[in-house]
């Protein structure tokens, strides 16, 4: 009897042991899931102005980034794309890229969403998209005039 | 620039000391070159002071409503300056275009001779080999009745450099260099040529 109960008492052990590896993994953190800091840095990307024609928000981004210094190496109008890059003067080694998106919202609005990069590193700091959005701003309105 | 003394009995010791000490100042001057403060990314998305003052550089207003006419006598300008038009998007009014020329000048031959007799023949530096000269244009219009474009042109480089030697390191060639072309004097040419091509005066802004 005793012995019976050892066996058993070591045959749920080893069963326990091998069921172990049947557990269903630990969901993992999904690579390309978004996460918290992610929407963050979205939200400072993006900004909605109040015009209506988008065709003239491309325009004031473009010349918003040529006031910045940036050359504009690609256009797309009618995806309202832009890329442009700048040298990080004094340094000229380094380089600073800029993507932006502009797209049409409904009700009479713009949303002009930018992405940029440093050395190929993006940038995460929302000063930078701050500033980037008060010039655009500064340049729709002289646009406007 | 003398670093040992002038008197003539020293030992070949003490020569090759100040020697030591000549390649260590160069090479200082070297490392310390390279510790240009670093601007912050914030900083980029800023206005510059000088901006403004690139922006009325760079552009000219003509006193026309056909966008269509201005870009294709902008890529005819570039064209007669040498350029090769790489991209172009009519919707905005953009166009990019590129040349590429020899880098090389007599006066960096001469600087890097004397560098090298000064240095004792330790220090060759690179020298400028080839470069790309790139223009972006972005017209616009600029009032609502539709009867003024503006012009706006940026010129800039990229350089590379041919190879080198500091004392026993090679310096291999291929290092690149860009820079904003800043000279007032090339954007006046560009902009002569451009308003004979459409008959128009140009104005400042």
């Amino acid at each position: 009897m005793n012995r019976i109960q050892v066996i058993g008492a070591v045959g749920i052990i080893a069963g326990a042991v091998m069921l172990q590896g049947c557990v269903a993994p630990e969901p993992r953190q999904e690579l390309f899931a978004p996460t918290d800091a992610q929407m963050k840095i979205r939200s400072a990307q993006s900004r909605t102005f109040e015009v209506a024609d988008s065709a003239v928000a491309m325009r004031g981004v473009i010349a918003a980034l040529q006031d910045l210094g940036f050359i504009i190496e690609r256009a797309n109008a009618p995806l309202g794309l832009v890329t442009a890059a700048r040298f990080a003067e004094p340094n000229y080694y380094d380089v600073l890229g800029v993507t932006v998106t502009v797209r049409p919202q409904e009700s009479g609005k713009t949303m002009i969403r930018a992405n940029a990069i440093y050395n190929s590193k993006p940038i995460e700091d929302p000063k930078v998209y701050q500033n980037f959005f008060a010039a655009v701003e500064r340049s729709l309105f002289l646009v406007k005039e | 620039m003398r670093i040992t003394p002038p008197n003539s009995e020293r030992s070949g010791h003490k020569v090759g000391r100040g020697r030591g000490a000549l390649i260590l100042t160069l090479t200082c001057g070297m490392l310390l070159g390279g510790c240009a403060e670093r601007t912050q990314p914030a900083q980029f998305f800023a206005l510059s002071p000088e901006s403004s003052a690139n922006r009325a550089m760079q552009t000219r207003l003509f006193e026309t409503g056909n966008d269509h006419e201005l870009l294709s006598a902008s890529a005819a300008s570039l064209q007669d300056l040498g350029f090769q038009i790489e991209e172009s998007v009519r919707e905005v009014g953009l166009l990019r275009a590129a040349k590429e020329r020899s880098a090389r000048e007599y006066g960096q031959y001469r600087n890097r001779f004397l560098i090298w007799l000064v240095s004792l023949g330790h220090l060759v530096i690179p020298i400028d080999l080839h470069q790309k000269i790139a223009a972006t244009i972005v017209i616009r219009p600029t009032n609502q009745g539709d009867t003024r474009r503006e012009v706006r042109i940026m010129f800039y480089r990229v350089i590379w450099k041919g190879d080198g030697q500091a004392d026993r390191n090679y310096i291999p060639p291929g290092e690149q260099k860009m820079e904003m072309v800043r000279d007032p004097e090339i954007y006046q040419q560009f902009f002569a040529k451009l308003s004979k091509a459409v008959f128009l005066e140009p104005h400042s802004i």
